[in-house]
């Protein structure tokens, strides 16, 4: 830096603990947060709504059920349908911001506790995935930036291909080696350990590809930096330099991305979780937007937005723990 | 003229076709050599084992067939639920949990003798007082039964007589009664169960059968155990007493590759709604087994809008038709799983009337019909335009309800009546949109499927008074049938008690809807189901066409 940043010249505030750091941080994110979820609950109401059509149909049963005329008017009064647009919307809204999502018009039951019962098994998926991805993206990062210029080359069109995969196709592929010609893993969901293996990698193995292209670029800027040649200099051997100072600075992007990956993830689940069978928020959400279940829908989106939402506020607090320029 | 060379057909056969991978695809043909091998009947069944069946219809939202009525309920209901009668493969009612039935000849008033000793698996008795109940509850507006209402329409009133028999007074004669009855929506469950309330009874509604619900886990299984007191099998079952199979492990795979490949990989045991592509590919592999079980009531037919432009003219319904090349599209994109249908009514009712004459492809034919209707320019694009309106047909698409191969054969017939100048609109619709354009009526071409056990279905699906919307914006006569002499041989047919009487009026009504050029008829309602070879004794249900797991057991 030749010539110092305005923020440099301004009187320097005590020094602030870890805590005050995130605070004021946090407090925007929160708000923000709120906001966004306001947005996302009138977005989806509004574009379930557009679609024309009855969603009384799908209160009776849908394909294949003949609803009488006295049936039809009973559901549409039972669940608010005869009402107004807007004081549908204005119930539905009143009813989030108390946390009670409604009735499913299709399942019947309350949707809160219904999609509380779903929720574990996508989280965990999510979860896994995530963390099988980092390994991969990290080991694919070392070992393709140890091996010089033709090694990045190769890490780089890995990654490339990794990250253009569609889960879909990957899952059936997958399925077909994995499954039908080795026999060692269930090509749908099994109780078990066993059962996850191959949703785990469907998920993990595009974003590996997605998440290892950022971390080698900026391990690679890293290892060229002046506090590496200083340590070098130091005399530290290759290995505690890549694992004490490179990664840390690398990860920093990688752990940007991962509030973007998560959201990536949960979308994944819908594919995942219809192809291999397995219960989950992913395959709610594909039946319930089927038969325009609206509240099951909202849910669905609302939970997938507050999710998203705490884990962009965790991992901005998280680079902003590894990286100290950020909290400027 | 079959387009399906024999090299498409093993492309085709080719499981999860869309992968594109060498190495996969080398994979799977090296696991699909082998012959077809029909399952062996073996000596005595042995009892006990799990069985793994795989959905793909979509899962209830209540496993008590009576609220709202579906396909999917009818499938687990038949097992553990039990219907007053049956159907045989023949059509003829069989007794069931009535072991008797007598019609006053008026045919106002059924008196049915229950089955002695017969208990719910609750263990409240099933008498005469119960069967009360089960109206009651399906007539009540708050069980929101659709399917099982409209089977029990005409009954006004149900006396128990004494404690086995039991007597339905109607408010109309209704020969269509007893086919009414045979089916898994009006099966008979305990009032006990019952009385427990609509949210209790849907997570496992209590009946009479081979098996009882034990546990529900949503968007994953549904676990049915085996009901040991078992007395009640219909009177073509296979054997007496209790099932076979301990258990029957019920999953939901709603990705059709995915079903297969849990199937091929020994995961589960039967799979329902085989595809076509599949099922070829599993008759090139050893251990697998097809079971073909059409749906009775209507067959999958295209119905024209002759309510409105323009097919209220019967010459442009008739060149729709002649225009529409059907058997070369079924031959191409069915493989041979799916039979041509030239009738109303599916080929497992006896009453079905077929005239293949009517359907012959005849691109001239159509040409000369549209010039004489006053369809005689044609637009830059080549389609026929009358008064400057072109020749253009809506067709909403019920993707719930179509299988690819199926909206496949709508492209091919769009595509084949282009060259007549028709052109057709075809409009994929999720299930509530698809209700709404047929509720507006913003149609012309529909197709919508209607399973029902008997003739009856005639009546719902052509009489006038189906072309009234309900409130809903539902009906049932889409082709918007409107003639009066059809209405009075359908009236007829269901007030007579004479047999070989209600067969001639159905065959006359058939006439009519056909001759009429009312409808385009495809194939049966396909149901087709793929088991692996250690199943032995599967069934379907000569009623609705569901599987039975009564008769199977498992050999290894």
């Amino acid at each position: 830096m030749t010539s110092p940043s305005a923020s440099d010249l301004r009187p320097t505030a005590p020094r602030a603990g870890a805590v005050g750091r995130l605070g004021r941080p946090l407090l925007i994110g929160v708000g923000g947060g709120v906001f966004v979820l306001w947005a996302v609950a009138t977005l989806t109401f509004v574009l379930v709504r557009l679609i024309p059509g009855d969603p009384a149909q799908a209160v009776l049963g849908g394909p294949g059920s003949q609803a009488s005329a006295e049936a039809l008017a009973a559901a549409r009064a039972e669940y608010g349908l005869d009402q107004p647009i807007l004081v549908q919307y204005l119930m539905q809204l009143g009813r989030i911001a108390t946390l009670d999502f409604g009735t499913s018009y299709s399942l019947r039951t309350e949707v809160a506790p219904l999609l509380l019962s779903q929720l574990g098994g996508t989280l965990l998926l999510a979860v896994l995935a995530l963390a099988l991805a980092w390994v991969v993206a990290l080991a694919l990062a070392l070992a393709s930036t140890r091996g010089g210029r033709v090694g990045a080359s190769l890490g780089s069109a890995l990654e490339v291909v990794a990250a253009g995969l569609p889960q879909f196709w990957l899952a059936t592929v997958l399925i077909l080696v994995f499954s039908l010609g080795l026999g060692w893993f269930p090509p749908i969901s099994v109780p078990g350990p066993i059962g996850l293996v191959l949703p785990v990698v469907t998920l993990a193995l595009p974003l590996a590809g997605f998440l290892g292209q950022t971390i080698r670029e900026s391990l690679l800027d890293a290892l060229e930096a002046p506090f590496v040649l200083s340590a070098r200099a130091r005399g530290e051997g290759e290995r505690g330099i890549r694992l004490r100072h490179a990664i840390r600075h690398a990860a920093v992007p990688g752990v940007a991305l991962s509030g973007w990956a998560f959201g990536y993830l949960i979308s994944g689940a819908v594919v995942v979780e219809t192809i291999f069978a397995r219960p989950g928020l992913g395959r709610t959400l594909l039946n319930a937007v089927t038969v325009r279940d609206v509240p099951v829908v909202i849910g669905v989106v609302m939970i997938t937005a507050l999710a998203y939402i705490v884990v962009t506020v965790v991992s901005d607090a998280a680079t902003r723990l590894l990286d100290p320029r950020s909290a400027a | 003229m079959p387009l399906s060379s024999k090299p498409r057909t093993r492309a085709r056969a080719i499981p999860l076709a869309f992968v594109a991978t060498a190495t996969a695809t080398a994979l799977l043909l090296t696991g699909c050599t082998g012959g077809s091998t029909a399952p062996s009947a073996s000596g005595t069944p042995t009892a006990g084992g799990t069985l793994t069946y795989a959905s793909g219809d979509g899962e209830p939202t209540c496993l008590d067939p009576h609220v709202g009525g579906n396909y999917p309920q009818a499938l687990l209901g038949g097992q553990f639920l039990e219907s007053l009668v049956s159907r045989d493969s023949s059509g003829e009612i069989i007794p069931w949990l009535a072991s008797s039935w007598e019609v006053t000849d008026d045919g106002l008033s059924y008196t049915f003798t229950l089955r002695d000793g017969v208990s719910f698996t609750d263990g409240t008795p099933l008498d005469a007082e119960a069967v009360k109940a089960n109206v009651a509850h399906v007539q009540d507006p708050d069980t929101g039964s659709s399917t099982g209402y409209l089977a029990l329409q005409k009954v006004a009133n149900v006396e128990a007589l004494d404690a086995t028999t039991v007597r339905f007074d109607l408010s109309a004669p209704d020969s269509a009664l007893l086919e009414s009855l045979s089916q898994p929506w009006v099966a008979i469950e305990s009032p006990a169960g019952l009385e427990r309330g609509i949210e209790a009874n849907c997570e496992g509604p209590i009946g009479t059968g081979p098996f009882t619900v034990s546990e529900w886990i949503k968007q994953d299984r549904v676990i049915l155990t085996r009901n040991d007191a078992y007395v009640s099998p219909p009177a073509d079952a296979g054997h007496e007493g209790a099932a076979y199979l301990d258990e029957i492990v019920w999953r939901f795979i709603p990705d059709s590759a995915s079903r297969y490949a849990a199937l091929q990989a020994g995961e589960v045991d039967v799979i329902d709604n085989a595809q076509p592509d599949t099922i070829v590919a599993a008759t090139e592999q050893s251990g697998l087994a097809e079971l073909d079980a059409p749906r009775p009531g209507s067959v999958n037919r295209l119905e024209l809008n002759s309510d409105k432009a323009p097919f209220d003219d019967e010459r442009v319904r008739e060149a729709f038709i002649r225009a529409a090349d059907v058997n070369d599209g079924i031959q191409s994109l069915f493989f041979g799983t799916a039979q041509r249908s030239y009738s109303p009514l599916s080929s497992v009712e006896t009453t079905a009337y077929s005239d293949e004459s009517l359907f012959g492809t005849d691109l001239d034919e159509a040409n000369s019909l549209l010039d004489a209707a006053g369809w005689t320019q044609r637009d830059s694009e080549g389609y026929r335009t009358k008064d400057g309106q072109r020749l253009s047909l809506q067709f909403p698409v019920s993707t719930n309800q179509s299988i690819p191969a199926e909206q496949s054969l709508f492209e091919q017939i769009q595509a084949t009546v282009k060259d007549a100048g028709f052109e057709v609109v075809l409009q994929p619709l999720d299930l509530s949109s698809w209700y709404g354009a047929l509720g507006a009526n913003e149609y012309d071409v529909v197709s919508a499927p209607y399973t029902k056990v008997g003739p009856d279905v005639l009546r719902i699906l052509y009489d006038s008074s189906g072309i009234t919307p309900a409130p809903s914006g539902y009906f049932a006569n889409h082709a918007q049938v409107n003639r009066p002499e059809l209405d009075a041989i359908l009236s007829q047919a269901s007030a007579t008690s004479d047999a070989d009487e209600r067969a001639d009026l159905y065959k006359q009504a058939q006439k009519i809807v056909l001759e009429g050029y009312y409808i385009l008829p495809l194939y049966d309602q396909q149901n087709h189901f793929l088991y692996r070879d250690r199943v032995q004794g599967l069934r379907a249900m000569p009623t609705v066409s569901t599987p039975t797991f009564y008769d199977v057991s498992l050999s290894e």
